[in-house]
């Protein structure tokens, strides 16, 4: 054994991993090997002086102060809804059977399910919450046929004792027009919604691209929660080019929002269209040294179905070395 | 206690745990919580340790726990819950690291057994230190060296000497918790020892 070697071997020794054979080899050595005995001398040594540095308990109190401060924190989150614990748990049932064609369509049938539903009642409370300022029809009004389309919900039903006369109680939609800049905030408002609950993809498409370029051109993208949108598009928006579109919206925060870097994290982890995982991983190069991004680099170099993608996810891996 | 008994005894104190996750992934925050309480004061003894602050202990138990909520339904059974919480310990813990290193705070600093901060360079020419003679002199002098010699380690090798040296983790384990392999844990402890043998050489 030469002495670089058996150097390696004195530590792997020093704390107890060296398997028994190698031990005896290894002892053999440092009889013949001045050199090597002191080296392991040394390295005791250093393990005595580490010693001087122990490590000590948490003050009681210290770590009644921390738990205090995360249950303080966590009280302040706000509560999961059923659909993503839903989702999750279908996610991880059916993590193990990956291979099983069945079991993929099933669980592509509930998250969409699970998504959509989502979806639609995130639509409904918005809808409630925009119908309800339109003043409810009085009970004395004459019946009017109805304009199905235009109704959001039904608030009451109440049969009026001993007669066959019902009061209905019904929040109506009323479709409105209106023109404004880009600026105004009523206008981003409403770009918002239509990026997250318009059932035509063209307009989810079109308002989902103003709003990116708006991002793309710095317009003043965080105050108005359009961030958020373009996340949520990003993440639940059946349709590629709407994703597309999100995504290169919020290129620009990467690097200075954590929650933006995570979105595009996830996306480049669960999208389905390799071009937007692809997108996802040119968008991390200015974060591709923090140590969340490269283990998901490192995961999709290894796992990803695409050869093209885990080709660029490793060259982004090596493009930029750990920071030692 | 016979074998039976003894096997059914370590099943069940498995098994709880099992079930705190699962209902953690559906919400109880009562598990959450309860899965906290085994893991804290581990996760804290780790930090505390590794930056030498408390205040920077306590940061890294808060993100690391707020980041284990937020992501426990990823959590799949393929490793123990053990190796899944301490990744995300280890992870922010290199990123402080890192930071750190970046900032260049503390070459000069350094915290001492009972978390003051001394100044590395005061200590070595100020007076007080002559009136405190003795097996305790001794003791912190030796406590700075080391702390000194540790931080200029990069922060992987800091790391793994941490977890191998200081928390006694295998190899295994340990590449396991920084996402790669045995064998690149076993190199960078070999780099790790070098340099704190060329560090310390000299003081016997």
């Amino acid at each position: 054994m030469n002495c670089e070697l058996a150097h390696e071997r004195i530590v792997l020794a020093a704390y107890g991993e060296l398997p028994d054979e190698q031990m005896h080899e290894l002892e053999r050595h440092l009889a013949a090997c001045p050199e090597c005995s002191q080296e392991r001398q040394q390295l005791l040594a250093v393990k005595t002086l580490a010693a001087a540095y122990p490590v000590v308990e948490p003050d009681p109190n210290f770590l009644t102060r921390s738990r205090i401060r995360l249950e303080e924190a966590l009280d302040a989150l706000p509560p999961k809804r059923w659909y993503e614990r839903f989702s999750q748990r279908v996610v991880n049932n059916f993590a193990s059977l990956q291979t099983a064609p069945v079991a993929a369509l099933l669980l592509l049938i509930v998250g969409a399910g699970a998504g959509t539903l989502g979806g639609y009642e995130f639509a409904q409370a918005r809808a409630a919450h925009v119908a309800a300022r339109v003043p409810a029809a009085t009970a004395k009004a004459e019946p009017q046929p109805v304009p199905i389309a235009e109704v959001a919900s039904i608030s009451s039903v109440v049969r009026q004792p001993n007669s066959e006369i019902v009061d209905v109680t019904y929040n109506q939609v009323v479709p409105q027009h209106i023109q404004g800049s880009l600026d105004d905030p009523g206008i981003r408002q409403l770009l918002m919604l239509a990026s997250e609950n318009s059932a035509s993809q063209g307009v989810r498409d079109d308002s989902v691209g103003l709003l990116a370029a708006e991002c793309r051109a710095g317009h003043a993208c965080q105050g108005e929660g359009i961030r958020d949108a373009l996340m949520v598009a990003l993440r639940y928006d059946k349709s590629e080019t709407v994703r597309e579109k999100a995504l290169k919206g919020l290129e620009p925060y990467v690097a200075e929002d954590m929650r933006v870097r995570d979105a595009v994290l996830e996306a480049l982890l669960n999208d389905s269209d390799p071009r937007i995982r692809t997108a996802a991983i040119s968008e991390l190069e200015p974060v591709e040294a923090d140590t969340s991004v490269r283990q998901v680099l490192f995961t999709v170099a290894n796992s990803d179905h695409n050869p093209q993608i885990r080709t660029v996810s490793r060259e982004a891996l090596s493009r930029a070395p750990e920071i030692q | 206690m016979d074998g039976p008994d003894r096997a059914q005894e370590r099943l069940q104190a498995r098994a709880p745990e099992m079930e705190l996750i699962r209902e953690a992934q559906a919400g109880s925050r009562a598990a959450f919580d309860a899965l906290v309480r085994q893991y804290e004061q581990q996760v804290l003894r780790l930090a505390l340790h590794l930056t030498g602050s408390e205040h920077d202990a306590e940061d890294i138990y808060q993100e690391a726990f707020l980041k284990a909520f937020r992501y426990i339904g990823n959590f799949r059974f393929e490793c123990s819950f053990y190796t899944w919480i301490y990744r995300i310990v280890t992870n922010l813990c290199l990123d402080q690291l890192r930071r750190r290193k970046t900032r260049r705070e503390d070459q000069a600093v350094v915290v001492d057994q009972s978390g003051d901060e001394i100044d590395m360079m005061a200590s070595i020419s100020d007076n007080r230190s002559f009136s405190n003679p003795g097996k305790e002199l001794d003791r912190k002098v030796l406590g700075e060296r080391i702390q000194t010699a540790l931080s200029k380690l990069t922060p992987r090798e800091r790391m793994v000497f941490e977890l191998k040296h200081y928390q006694g983790l295998r190899l295994r384990t340990i590449g396991e918790m920084l996402n790669t392999t045995e064998e690149t844990a076993k190199n960078t402890l070999f780099r790790a020892t070098k340099k704190l043998r060329t560090q310390l050489a000299g003081l016997r």
